[in-house]
């Protein structure tokens, strides 16, 4: 059965700027996915791609294996999308807008099926409240209801527990858990919240200057966190493949005078430290990062976490202090 | 008696009579061999008003030997109201203005009827002119003067309800809508 | 019911119900009341005038429902876009085709409001002369394609400009382009270049057939090439909305 989302190597330019150059991505059935990058990252037009509703300038998209630039219609009926704004219409109830919507999916709801939507997300008290009237976490909420209105299987949330309270956002997260696990649907969840994100996703992928910079299991990329280190660069690094004893140490980011690389399970720091120095990389401090999600995420968006020790200072000669 | 003077032709005309009585009078100084007259229909109404239409019908004669060609009919007409006198502009009173025949043979007649849509009040005559290139100076036909009466065009009875009517319905509809949209907004999530 | 029929309802509903589209009415009311008061206390007016008057109005409901149809078109791509809900229409199932037809019904809707606005004050200054069902009729028939044209054109422009601002403008300004012709009247078609601008603007067409049929009284089939070019313009601003909203390289269509 093909996944509900995937996305390899996707560069998308936006007039003449390139906006993604290399994400990948995948959604699995019953997986919630959560995609987390620092604001301008290229989440909100990784999912215009994924939707379709631009054309990739490399790479591939395929919503339920097809391409959705050429998938028919009805196909778009299988996704739900909160967008980040709930781009709602305020004369209109509640009930009415629902219905309305099931109309363009091509699902037409009655009166039962409103009620039923409304009570997933806990608005089953408003249905005839014009939206105009509705709170910033009922219009959140009346959103959800609006991507749930086709039953999808694949469902796209971006930031959709802003303007939630707690009590609302732990009933949305809770509605998405279910989702995946008791009808299978595939959640991908764009969020600057990374307590949600530890809270329901069973996998991540992180973008940060339009390229995904890791993409994997949740608890695969939280139990590594130990094995990544930043290193103070005093140049360029050369570009070649490096591998210490045989395991990799993979680059995992750059920028001006840093670079974060993970180490190998089996790979002593020390002895990388020295294949690096060999390979002519100009190291000049080495730092451990933290570990847990926060600390995960900063290092890989090319932020700092909270300073931890240096591990290993290195001479001008290249000693190890 | 009202004296007008148009394109150096001087034509008599009596005061307005009532349109049934009119009769058809020509006027051919100049031109020998054409004739012209020009009546209005009677089946047109005798006291005609603003919006009313008025048919005439001209009829051009050629006495001569010889066939008239190029020969231009056209229509003119008159405002004869004292302190009113003008040619009018026959630009929204008639599509017929003028028609051009190539070839009118000798002791022939051609007949038209034009319409005119009364736009005005006031007293007119109806004038229809003919002329060839060979003999530039035309022979006029007048119609009698007619009057038409005046009609209000635009009641205040009618346009006072609807354009300060409409605008209170809709702004009360929109004063209406903005306090219903805006009651209670801000309402508290109701977990 | 179809989901272009679903939108049109939605689109249209909005100008009836919502209060930004009643204000829009009540603008337009505004408008044409102010110039029927005008006319009061004038009793010299002769059936000319009057003609003018009518035909004045009739003019004045089709610009009105231009820049409507104009304003609705820009709001229902790039306003949309702004308020985050183009995004979630074009990611339905509904196929692109009938979300623009139906945003056209919309448009044709309010025009229909319009033309009901409309009707009264064209009674109320008309009815006493001999115009008004001309009035009625071509407003309808040469008002409708120009009006729509208007919306669909604003929609290709609200899809291709980034923002809903700029996209208005540009509207505006076609719009007081293809009126120009009205304001600079004979002058302008003292050259080819002007005469044949004149002849191929649908909305300087449609007022000079209103013009025809209310003050001079000509028939409505005298007019039918003014007819097709309106409707011509309304099938081309109708593909360039349509090609508007097909994704393209380089361009995002809801973000």
């Amino acid at each position: 059965m093909a996944l509900p989302l995937l996305i390899e190597g996707l560069r998308v330019r936006r007039g003449f700027r390139t906006v993604l150059h290399d994400v990948r991505l995948r959604v699995a059935a019953g997986e919630v996915c959560g995609l987390l990058g620092p604001n301008g990252a290229g989440k909100t037009t990784t999912i215009a791609a994924a939707l379709g509703l631009l054309v990739p300038e490399t790479g591939h998209v395929r919503l339920f294996g097809e391409d959705p630039l050429d998938a028919s219609d009805g196909m778009r009926a299988r996704v739900g999308l909160v967008p980040e704004r709930d781009g709602l219409t305020d004369w209109m109830t509640a009930a009415d807008y629902l219905q309305y919507w099931a109309v363009l999916q091509g699902r037409p709801i009655g009166p039962e099926g409103v009620t039923a939507l409304l009570s997933e997300v806990g608005l089953d008290a408003s249905p005839d409240l014009l939206t105009a009237r509705c709170s910033q976490g009922m219009r959140r909420r009346l959103a959800v209801a609006r991507a749930l209105v086709a039953g999808p299987e694949l469902l796209i949330l971006d930031e959709p527990t802003n303007g939630l309270d707690p009590r609302g956002r732990r009933r949305l997260l809770g509605l998405l858990h279910r989702l995946a696990r008791q009808r299978g649907v595939g959640v991908l969840l764009c969020t600057h919240l990374l307590g949600d994100v530890e809270r329901v996703c069973d996998r991540i992928a992180v973008l940060a200057a339009g390229r995904t910079v890791a993409e994997g299991p949740l608890q695969d990329l939280l139990g590594r966190g130990g094995n990544r280190y930043r290193l103070r660069l005093g140049g360029s690094v050369p570009k070649m493949a490096l591998c210490v004893d045989s395991a990799p140490v993979r680059l995992l980011h750059q920028t001006q005078g840093e670079a974060l690389v993970e180490l190998g399970a089996n790979v002593a720091p020390e002895t990388a430290w020295r294949a690096l120095l060999f390979a002519g990389w100009p190291i000049q401090e080495v730092r451990r990062e933290a570990g847990g999600l926060e600390a995960l995420y900063l290092s890989l968006t090319g932020a700092r976490a909270e300073p931890q020790p240096a591990v290993a200072d290195v001479t001008p000669d290249g000693d190890l202090a | 008696m009202i004296r007008i003077v148009l394109h150096g032709i001087v034509l008599a005309a009596s005061a307005a009579v009532p349109l049934a009585s009119a009769a058809p009078r020509a006027c051919d100084p100049t031109a020998a061999q054409l004739a012209v007259t020009v009546t209005p229909d009677p089946r047109g109404p005798t006291a005609p008003r603003m919006g009313d239409r008025l048919a005439f019908r001209w009829m051009v004669v050629n006495h001569g030997a010889s066939a008239a060609t190029g020969m231009i009919v056209w229509l003119t007409l008159l405002r004869v109201d004292t302190g009113h006198e003008q040619a009018v502009d026959l630009e929204d009173w008639s599509t017929d203005k003028a028609v051009l025949v190539d070839n009118l043979a000798s002791n022939n007649i051609i007949r038209r009827t034009w319409t005119l849509r009364l736009i005005s009040s006031g007293t007119y005559r109806v004038l229809v002119g003919v002329a060839t290139p060979d003999v530039p100076v035309p022979t006029v036909a007048a119609s009698e003067a007619f009057t038409v009466a005046p009609k209000l065009v635009v009641e205040s009875i009618r346009v006072l309800p609807v354009a300060l009517g409409i605008p209170f319905t809709l702004g009360i509809l929109l004063a209406f809508r903005l306090v219903r949209g805006h009651a209670g907004t801000g309402t508290e999530d109701a977990d | 019911m179809s989901p272009s029929a679903a939108i049109a309802r939605y689109e249209g509903g909005e100008i009836l119900a919502s209060p930004r589209g009643l204000a829009w009415l009540l603008a337009a009311a505004a408008v044409l009341s102010s110039f029927a008061l005008l006319l009061i206390g004038s009793t010299e007016l002769g059936l000319l005038d009057n003609a003018q008057v009518v035909c004045g109005m009739a003019g004045l409901a089709v610009a009105l429902g231009a820049v409507i149809a104009a304003v609705m078109g820009v709001d229902a791509m790039a306003g949309e876009r702004e308020r985050g809900a183009l995004l979630p229409l074009l990611a339905t199932a509904a196929p692109r085709r009938s979300i623009l037809l139906g945003k056209l019904g919309g448009q044709a809707l309010a025009w229909a409001a319009m033309v009901a606005l409309a009707a009264p004050y064209l009674w109320a200054v008309g009815s006493t002369g001999q115009n008004l069902g001309m009035a009625l009729l071509g407003l309808v028939l040469f008002g409708t394609p120009v009006v729509l044209a208007a919306g669909a054109g604003a929609m290709a422009l609200g899809a291709l400009l980034h923002s809903a601002r700029a996209a208005l403008v540009a509207s505006l300004i076609t719009l007081l382009l293809a009126a120009s012709p009205l304001l600079l009247g004979p002058s302008l078609r003292q050259s080819a270049l002007g005469r044949g601008f004149d002849a191929v603007n649908p909305f300087s067409g449609a007022i000079n057939a209103l013009d025809a049929m209310i003050v001079d009284g000509e028939s409505l089939l005298s007019q039918g090439w003014k007819l097709t070019f309106a409707v011509a313009w309304l099938m081309v601003a109708y593909a360039a909305a349509l090609g508007s909203l097909q994704p393209r390289a380089g361009r995002d269509l809801a973000t």
